[in-house]
């Protein structure tokens, strides 16, 4: 045992020592709240803002309680565009053009065409476009129901069927957006920040000869193993911490009862969350410690292990992508684990059974790896990377 | 019968209650609680029941199931005092009403529940229901065509003691609702008479309020049931605004006139013609008379919308033709907007009974439509059980708690006055005029954000009411095809 908290000790020293570099190693975590962040506000403005929109309008004049009406739905006239806006509408150039007997067909009944004339291949010009469309539809309605009203039609007449969306989801689900971003982070979190920590105390001390003087001393390689395991997912853990407490932490920069939403984490949730990912952690070091073993140098260990941790970390976003998900991904490390936190976010009851089937398989792997190495390291191959 | 319910326009558009989930309503748990989808709120919400003795004297006695929803908070990481929203009528289910609630306080839900409870005799909380009209029939019936055969019949279905149903029983299940749900304060929005149900609870629990809004006041000292005066006030403001608005007195430049005239015509006999009916597309007959007209007419000064097509209605029914007015009572035909049977229950014993025949004869002296917003009391009233409210209930509210009191300036049946009288006796009190408003301003004006706002700040006096200054002047369709 002593032997053992001597290596953890060193482990540690060694992973403690260069503060820039664990910084940096850490610095997906503080990066990944920025990211959430800034998603949830871009999308937020694209669904709620409606910013003002100027059209270049010919006959204004004609249509007095039309032009109210857009101006209602903060579409204005070109000539009131401020100065510093101008460029940018004069470019996107959206023009309608009026009729000269617009009030006078309006009166008598008759069918009214307004041009509206666009670069439709330009993309800014879409959302404008779509929210003047509707506004005169809207505006157009209302008058024609007015118009059948005033003569004696039941308006209700004019929707005969109308479709009422039900949402089924709890109403304390999160924003899917936000939970979705969330999970996948706290897995690339698992990964990412482990990730220079497993590869330097494996490759990185073979090529320090660190490794081999090691080996010399009277220590199973079991232990030294499990040190080295312990300290590349403490950091892994770390990251994933910080991500939690940081996302929780900075989500209330954001309104998302804009958009009808909300995301709060409480203690309770973080702790599972954590418990739920402490596995994961050790799963990837152990894969990471693995592979970087079987290199044959630091430089190679590096694009290996990088590209290798890719695989996993992309597991959780497929995931959500999938539409139909087969029973057995519940069980599976990772996969199991971000459907997990998925049910978490949504506030639905948590299949305990696939939480502990999950940890099981994933604690199991980890093991597997972990003896397996600690029997290669018996080997002369790959302590001098030889094989 | 047209009363103090506020017509929503919207509800032209929508219905109501559509499903609420299976609940589990367990006789030996008093309250339950389920998630359920209410109206055309997209997002599923809470609906609840709770059981209370129909009369508190006798706790053990027969219990009523008390129906309410929970609008529940979006984002509830900070814990607030909810609003309990208070419906008009008397007799409108505050349930029924969920999408439009929704809509309206969505800035208050942001942070806070919303509760809505049907009171005692409305929607699923044992609702007293009368069907006076034949469905079909709001085109060729006249006001007066009641039968007191029918009245009878219709009370004598009631089940339970109908005494029971009364504004003071209806506040002790909303104060029981607010302590099953754990809430130590509540924050009351009431409108219409709503306000009188607000008002009442100030009274009973005071230490269960930490905000109030009273949105159209019918204040304890001003009986409900006498709306000539108000109806008429409201329809001259509307003459008068029309008047200063140049298209509208270019087109209608008599329109005074044109209104008695109309009114002398179909007193003198009324108009009977044949129509296709307005939804099912076949032949039918309108028959009107001067009570149907003008009480069409009062209908349409509750909401700025259907005071717009006034003017339009009257001068076209001069000219003879009466499909816009048609158009008009085609907007809620076959809906039902309140529960009548609490509704005559509650005004014919608590305001009624206190109206003298001078007030009655001051009230019927107006140029609108004299006494025909007395006539479904005169009709209805002797034929419902009789109760009366204690004492107490007809003192002066004076709680000290922060109050916001809304009026509409233009408002038929709650004319600012009547707002004046509660501002006078409570202490913590503010009221607003809302100049180019009718009834219930909230619900259609930038009020709500008001509302928002003094639920967080609680000092009614330091309030940002200049959005209200932003309200367009009144404006009125003058053609049948729109305008430019």
């Amino acid at each position: 045992m002593i032997q053992f908290k001597a290596l953890l000790l060193k482990e540690y020293r060694e992973t403690f020592r260069d503060k820039r570099a664990l910084m940096v190693a850490l610095g997906f975590a503080f990066f990944a709240p920025i990211m959430i962040m800034g998603m949830a506000k871009i999308m937020i403005e694209k669904l709620v803002d409606e910013p003002p929109v100027y059209v270049k309008f010919t006959g204004a004049e004609f249509a007095p309680k039309l032009m109210l009406h857009l101006a209602d739905n903060n579409l204005l006239n070109f000539v009131d565009v401020p100065e510093d806006e101008k460029t940018t509408w004069e470019k996107r150039n959206i023009a309608i053009e009026i009729p000269a007997d617009y009030a006078k067909n309006m009166a008598e009944g008759k069918p009214i065409k307004l041009h509206l004339q666009a670069d439709f291949t330009d993309k800014a010009v879409k959302p404008p476009v779509r929210r003047i469309n509707s506004a005169i539809r809207e505006f157009s309605l209302s008058i024609g129901y007015k118009r059948l009203l005033l003569r004696g039609v039941d308006v209700r007449l004019l929707n005969p069927v109308k479709l009422v969306e039900q949402d089924t989801a709890e109403p304390n689900a999160t924003f899917i957006l936000i939970s979705m971003m969330l999970g996948i982070y706290l897995m690339l979190a698992a990964f990412m920040s482990g990730l220079s920590v497993a590869i330097d105390s494996s490759a990185g001390e073979r090529e320090r000869n660190v490794l081999e003087m090691l080996l010399c001393q009277p220590v199973s390689t079991l232990k030294i193993v499990l040190a080295k395991l312990i300290g590349a997912s403490t950091i892994a853990f770390i990251g994933v911490v910080l991500v939690l407490v940081l996302t929780s932490l900075s989500v209330g920069f954001v309104d998302l009862t804009k958009i009808g939403a909300t995301f709060s984490l409480d203690m309770s949730t973080a702790i599972f969350l954590m418990l739920l990912l402490l596995p994961i952690c050790f799963l990837a070091s152990a894969c990471q410690l693995f592979v970087a073993f079987q290199t044959k140098s630091f430089k190679e260990a590096q694009s290996t292990v990088g590209m290798l941790i890719g695989i996993p970390a992309f597991i959780p976003f497929v995931v959500s992508m999938m539409d139909d998900r087969p029973e057995w991904l519940d069980w599976l490390p990772i996969s199991g684990q971000s459907l997990i936190i998925e049910s978490v976010f949504k506030g639905v009851d948590v299949n305990w059974l696939a939480v502990f089937a999950t940890s099981g398989v994933t604690i199991a792997i980890t093991a597997a790896l972990v003896l397996a190495l600690a029997k290669k390291l018996k080997s002369e191959k790959v302590v001098m990377a030889l094989s | 019968m047209k009363t103090m319910w506020k017509i929503i326009w919207k509800k032209v558009f929508t219905l109501g209650l559509l499903s609420i989930s299976v609940m589990s309503w367990a006789n030996d748990h008093k309250l339950t609680l389920e998630n359920c989808h209410l109206g055309e709120i997209r997002s599923q919400v809470k609906c609840g029941k709770l059981e209370v003795p129909e009369n508190y004297q006798k706790p053990n006695g027969d219990k009523i199931a008390v129906n309410f929803a929970v609008l529940p908070a979006i984002d509830d990481s900070e814990y607030k005092a909810p609003l309990m929203f208070l419906a008009g009528g008397p007799g409108q289910a505050a349930v029924e009403l969920a999408t439009v609630l929704n809509r309206v306080f969505s800035e208050v839900r942001k942070t806070r529940d919303i509760i809505l409870v049907d009171q005692r005799g409305t929607g699923k909380s044992s609702a007293l229901s009368c069907e006076f009209e034949a469905v079909d029939s709001v085109y060729s019936t006249l006001s007066d065509a009641l039968d007191p055969q029918e009245v009878k019949d219709c009370v004598s279905q009631f089940k339970g003691d109908v005494t029971q149903y009364n504004s003071e029983n209806a506040i002790r299940d909303f104060d029981a609702i607010r302590a099953a749900l754990g809430h130590e304060k509540l924050n009351i929005y009431g409108g219409s008479y709503g306000t009188r149900a607000g008002l009442v609870f100030m009274r009973m629990f005071p230490d269960s309020l930490e905000t109030v809004i009273l949105d159209s006041v019918g204040p304890i000292e001003v009986p409900i049931g006498l709306f000539g005066q108000s109806g008429a006030r409201s329809f001259n403001l509307l003459l008068e605004n029309c008047k200063k608005s140049a298209p509208c007195h270019k087109a209608f430049p008599n329109l005074a006139q044109e209104f008695q005239a109309v009114k002398a015509r179909l007193t003198k006999e009324p108009v009977s013609i044949d129509i296709l009916h307005p939804r099912l597309g076949t032949p039918t007959k309108l028959v009107i008379d001067n009570i149907k007209f003008t009480g069409n007419l009062r209908f349409q000064l509750y909401g700025m919308e259907g005071r717009s097509m006034v003017p339009l209605v009257i001068h076209q029914a001069f000219l003879g033709n009466y499909q816009p007015l048609t158009g008009l009572m085609a907007r809620t035909e076959g809906e039902q907007l309140v529960y009548t049977g609490l509704l005559f229950n509650i005004i014919c014993n608590e305001d009624i009974p206190r109206l003298s025949v001078a007030d009655k004869a001051a009230d019927a002296n107006n140029n609108f439509d004299g006494k025909d917003s007395h006539l479904a009391w005169e009709l209805v009233c002797p034929f419902f059980p009789e109760y009366r409210p204690s004492e107490d209930f007809y003192q002066s509210v004076t709680a000290d708690i922060p109050t916001l009191i809304l009026s509409g300036n233009l408002d038929p049946v709650t004319p600012p006055s009547n707002g004046e009288f509660s501002a006078k006796t409570l202490p913590n009190s503010h009221h607003i005029i809302v100049e180019n408003a009718s009834h219930t301003v909230a619900m259609s004006t930038c009020a709500s954000d008001i509302v928002n706002e003094f639920l967080t700040s609680k000092d009614p006096k330091a309030l940002d009411e200049s959005c209200l200054k932003d309200i367009p002047q009144e404006s009125f369709m003058t053609s049948v095809n729109g305008i430019q």
